[in-house]
């Protein structure tokens, strides 16, 4: 068990040094695009995956924190803040809205959460994503010092920091109350584990990453349309990452993510927009035919072999 | 120790229970019996906070729990497995055990309550690292019971342990309840079982259409005639 536990630490540090190292190898700018893309789907998806995946609630307007993140961050840094404070309000503001939303939305059981996040995410889309058109574009003097290797680094960061959080969420006493919210609700009430607070708890937390990433995006674009970070896009990419890597679990929102980016990269270049579609239909079997997603594949692989199977699939949210 | 005064209570516009009184004391074993939508599992319910009466008290010792949120209700020492058991299937047994002592309390006295679960259960020991979802139906109520007891609860509220299992399993389990309450748990039984509750308890109340209409020792009610028509023909 101990050595098993040093192998996936000695794992984890060998995979966070070649990727910090990678850029020193690797000079060409597509490929560095590529993997910042890449890192910012692992930190969208591992966040979207604490409240969705941990704690089965499906959240629908993960653009909305995400958009919110990238509009102050690049707004406050524009406007002369060190970026690290500006981050910082951009991840924070986030967590209040979340809080605002999930106190009266959490008291709902059903489709409700869902179907008002959605709204939340349209409603900031259509008002604060267009608050301040002259800041989409990097003014000369930023792009004069504009360099891709400190946002190579600060995607890697975030992404880091957001798998980490999910780690060690989901391995603390916390994380058991998520779950058991998630599988059983009464149960977990007459327990003693209240329900609306772990689940407070848990989109808070993922509404902090998730505007964290928008700020690393903020930091990172040159030129975008205002209501661009507010897209849709952004939730059901996440959503769809996290599926098709293992909804409910740490490596399979990474694995989803990776897959996600390289696949629609390639799917892009061959087919442009179609890859939509195709992706839309990858969705549609992976929750008929596989709900624990590309992990479950693995685990059954590993059974089929004599191992036993560890991956812990998240219940299919309802309706 | 545990006083239930002239409860009303109900989900939404529909009332379930009319004016229930009962009592229950230290180291007791006491049924409440009656028939499908009498009223029983909203009687529990109240009591562990779950659903608040809308007239009426509950007191603990004297103290009025009905502020409490069903955590602190939990810490003060009532805890409950609710009806079907309701193991979280996709979590291992060893951390569902480990969810039945969530509060802070709990987890202090963690490692003795589990021993003490353990050897109540030797089954849930062999099969701690499963997932709930993998357990018989058996298994899943001796997870369920071994869960509350992680919270060391001075009263248990148990809702129709027998529910759904082989008559060989029901026999087990009111074997294993009646064990927990020699070791000084004070027990509330809820059951559809009524010969099996009465043979096993002290004493019990019967409940019908949301109103208690009857309470003796299960001997006595037994013998009763209105229960023996109804429940025992």
């Amino acid at each position: 068990m101990r050595a098993k536990r040093l192998a996936a630490l000695a794992f984890v540090v060998l995979v966070i040094a070649a990727l910090a190292v990678l850029p020193l190898f690797v000079k060409k700018d597509n490929i560095i695009n590529l993997a910042s893309l890449a890192l910012l789907y692992v930190a969208l998806a591992s966040s979207w995956n604490i409240l969705g995946g941990y704690a089965g609630q499906t959240n629908l307007g993960h653009a909305a924190f995400f958009g919110l993140g990238t509009l102050l961050t690049r707004f406050l840094w524009l406007g002369g803040w060190p970026l690290w404070a500006a981050l910082l309000v951009g991840a924070v503001v986030p967590v209040i809205l979340a809080l605002i939303i999930g106190a009266p939305a959490f008291r709902l059981k059903g489709a409700y959460f869902a179907i008002g996040t959605l709204a939340l995410a349209q409603v900031l889309n259509v008002t604060v994503a267009n608050r301040w058109p002259m800041i989409t574009s990097l003014p000369a003097r930023y792009l004069a010092t504009y360099r891709l290797m400190p946002r190579y680094y600060l995607f890697l960061a975030v992404a880091v920091l957001t798998v980490g959080v999910a780690y060690f969420l989901v391995k603390s006493r916390l994380g058991l109350g998520l779950m058991a919210v998630r599988e059983e609700e009464d149960a977990a009430e007459s327990l003693g584990v209240s329900g609306l607070r772990h689940k407070l708890l848990a989109f808070g937390v993922s509404a902090f990453l998730a505007g964290l990433a928008g700020g690393a995006f903020a930091f990172y674009h040159v030129g975008y349309y205002p209501q661009f970070p507010f897209s849709p896009a952004w939730t059901f990419d996440a959503v769809m990452a996290t599926y098709i890597g293992g909804t409910g679990t740490i490596v399979g929102p990474i694995i989803g993510a990776v897959f996600y980016v390289i696949v629609k990269e390639l799917l892009a270049l061959k087919v442009v927009e179609a890859h939509l579609i195709i992706f839309g239909i990858l969705f549609i079997l992976v929750v008929l035919f596989l709900p624990g997603g590309l992990l479950e594949v693995w685990s059954k692989i590993r059974s089929a072999l004599g191992g036993r199977a560890k991956s812990r699939k998240a219940a299919l949210p309802a309706g | 120790m545990l006083e239930v005064e002239r409860i009303d209570a109900g989900y939404k516009d529909l009332q379930a229970l009319w004016g229930v009184s009962l009592r229950v004391e230290e180291g007791e074993l006491v049924a409440l019996v009656g028939p499908n939508g009498a009223g029983k599992t909203t009687t529990l319910k109240v009591v562990s906070g779950l659903v608040k009466p809308t007239a009426g008290n509950v007191l603990l010792d004297g103290r009025s729990l009905l502020k409490e949120p069903p955590h602190r209700i939990v810490e003060m020492g009532i805890s409950q497995v609710l009806e079907g058991g309701r193991v979280f299937t996709g979590l291992t047994v060893m951390e569902n055990l480990e969810l039945g002592a969530f509060g802070m309390k709990a987890r202090k006295a963690k490692d003795q309550n589990l021993k003490r679960v353990f050897s109540l259960f030797p089954r849930l020991e062999e099969r701690k690292r499963q997932r709930a979802g993998t357990l018989s139906g058996g298994e899943r109520q001796m997870l369920a019971i071994g869960r509350a007891l992680m919270s060391n609860p001075r009263i248990l509220l148990l809702d129709e342990p027998s529910f759904g299992l082989a008559p060989l399993l029901v026999e087990q389990i009111f074997r294993m309840i009646t064990e927990i309450n020699k070791q000084g748990v004070t027990v509330l039984l809820v059951e559809q079982n009524v010969r099996a509750a009465l043979e096993l308890t002290q004493r019990a109340y019967v409940i019908e259409n949301g109103r208690i209409v009857g309470e003796g020792s299960g001997e006595a009610l037994l013998s009763f005639e209105s229960v023996r028509r109804a429940y025992l023909a």
